[in-house]
């Protein structure tokens, strides 16, 4: 029997139908349709300057607006040739940790609602909100920030605003292995997420998954090691499991939460005086750059003859987490209660995936493969 | 007298329906925010669980995407009366950045649903969204169950 879940679901936040293939409670496999978000984002960009671009990149995802609009300036700042200031840069870490541990407390907190577990839901959400102060403090927005610019950051950050971070980050790491380790050693949801929707290494490999979905399955690899900034100017280690099942895959969010902690009092410590924006001329050219979102892998590939956008391609990491999720980890799941908390423990974003659908003539949908969605340029 | 009771009970729970037709997430998690100690969207005696079937309010967040044309007029009527929609965000009111040229946006959401209230910003604060969600939902849905009779 055929499980229809969504568009619109009680477990759903967003809008994504899953297909589930029942016999019985138990899930045999799984199917996911897209689709519901689709703007066209790609196609509204070209033909446009990179001012009005980096509007656009930020609004294509909005948990992790911020790593958009980042490696959307990197590409350009490649294709020139050229680096932001040593003060930006150490700007840019910053929010993008801040960043990176609002979104994974954010995406546990949508696995505990997902298995019921309203008390951490609850705890996730609570020592989720001061960090999203912090990224107000220090941007002048909650969610679309509007902080990079090709050449650097927008604003200087004031002394008295990185120390008030500095003492929300510290709270946060005083309070946070109380609530790590109701998890991780709590009977009840600990053993609930336990050998349910594992995946192999090798599947991760053969499905592309990224990030903490592909990390918690044995895949080592973290964009942040190839960043000139964090390669050069700060000391971090990669997380990662070999268990591949719900259980790892939170435990690796919640370790990289400490990890990003110690970034960011690494970055409030040794901050450079200096410029945060620099003049950079952009000639025409075409640059592809890497950046490790919260989710994963995001790439831009960028052509421009110098003013405008002539073509974009963005690809992110959720459309090969879902992907992997529907294939691997949703086979032979024991019930579908089972199968929506494995859904939510990849973290799916898919505003983030919803950019590319092919048409043909007709304008009728076709098929849609996920796995080969990056539409290479010449 | 059964007004009355009625009135009062409607405005002490208030069940609400999150859809995103379009958008890019930002709003949803704005309201995702508003179930957290601070804002404590449950002391209101409003509860989000995303089922139309039996949602007062539904919130529509996002431009109105190519597969949502059909699909949310079938979900409002799916609704009961009373209800009221309120669209959070630029998205459904004008479409924002992303109705322009080449997109696949048919803003706004009120050409194809009803709206009572909108809520400009990008994303808008979770206090704006509580307020507006309690200046418009209680004695809206009052009125409408009235009107009904």
């Amino acid at each position: 029997m055929i499980l229809p879940i969504g568009p619109i679901h009680p477990a759903l936040k967003e809008p994504v139908r899953l297909k589930l293939k029942t016999r019985g409670e138990k899930v045999i496999s799984a199917e996911i349709d897209y689709g519901y978000v689709h703007r066209g984002i790609e196609k509204v960009m070209e033909g446009k300057t990179w001012q009005k671009g980096i509007f656009l990149s930020e609004r294509v995802c909005g948990i992790c607006s911020y790593i958009h609009t980042q490696t959307f300036a990197e590409t350009f700042e490649k294709i020139a040739g050229e680096r932001a200031p040593l003060r930006a840069q150490y700007l840019r870490v910053l929010t993008n940790e801040l960043d990176r541990i609002q979104s994974h407390l954010l995406a546990n907190s949508t696995y505990f609602k997902a298995v019921e577990h309203e008390t951490l839901f609850m705890y996730m959400l609570y020592l989720r909100e001061p960090v999203m102060d912090a990224i107000e403090l220090l941007t002048g927005n909650r969610v679309n920030m509007g902080w990079n610019v090709v050449g650097g950051v927008k604003m200087d950050a004031k002394e008295t605003h990185l120390n008030q971070i500095k003492e929300i980050i510290t709270k946060l790491e005083s309070e946070y292995g109380r609530y790590v380790s109701m998890y991780e050693e709590g009977p009840l949801v600990g053993l609930r997420s336990k050998d349910v929707g594992k995946m192999s290494r090798d599947d991760a490999i053969t499905g592309r998954a990224v990030g903490p979905i592909g990390r918690a399955s044995g895949l080592k690899h973290d964009l942040r090691e190839d960043h000139h900034t964090y390669q050069d100017h700060f000391d971090w280690k990669v997380i990662w499991r070999k268990d591949g099942d719900n259980f790892a895959r939170n435990m690796n969010r919640f370790d990289e939460v400490r990890e990003s902690i110690k970034l960011i009092k690494q970055v409030i410590e040794n901050i450079p005086e200096g410029p945060v924006r620099e003049k950079i001329n952009i000639p025409a050219g075409y640059a592809e750059w890497r950046n490790e979102a919260p989710r994963g892998e995001v790439t831009y590939m960028i052509e421009t003859n110098g003013n405008l956008i002539n073509n974009i391609s963005i690809r992110t990491p959720s459309i090969m987490n879902i992907d992997v999720c529907a294939k691997y980890m949703l086979n032979d799941v024991a019930t579908v209660a089972d199968a929506v908390a494995t859904y939510a423990s990849v973290d799916p974003c898919v505003a983030c995936t919803e950019r590319v659908v092919i048409m043909d003539e007709s304008g009728e949908k076709k098929e849609f493969d996920g796995l080969h969605t990056v539409k290479y340029l010449k | 007298m059964l007004d009355t009771l009625k009135d009062v009970v409607r405005k002490s729970s208030i069940h609400v329906c999150l859809i995103n037709t379009g958008g890019c997430n930002g709003c949803d998690i704005e309201v995702v925010a508003l179930l957290s100690p601070r804002y404590d969207l449950e002391q209101y005696g409003i509860y989000v669980h995303n089922n139309p079937r039996e949602a007062d309010v539904i919130l529509v967040t996002g431009a109105m995407s190519e597969q949502w044309k059909k699909n949310l007029q079938r979900i409002y009527a799916k609704a009961p009366e009373p209800k009221i929609v309120v669209a959070i965000g630029n998205c459904p009111l004008t479409g924002d950045v992303f109705n322009q040229e080449g997109c696949k946006i048919y803003a706004p959401v009120s050409d194809f649903i009803p709206v009572d209230a909108e809520i400009p910003g990008c994303p808008p604060r979770p206090s704006e969204i509580l307020a507006a969600i309690l200046a418009v939902g209680p004695d809206a849905l009052a009125a409408k169950g009235r009107q009904k009779q």
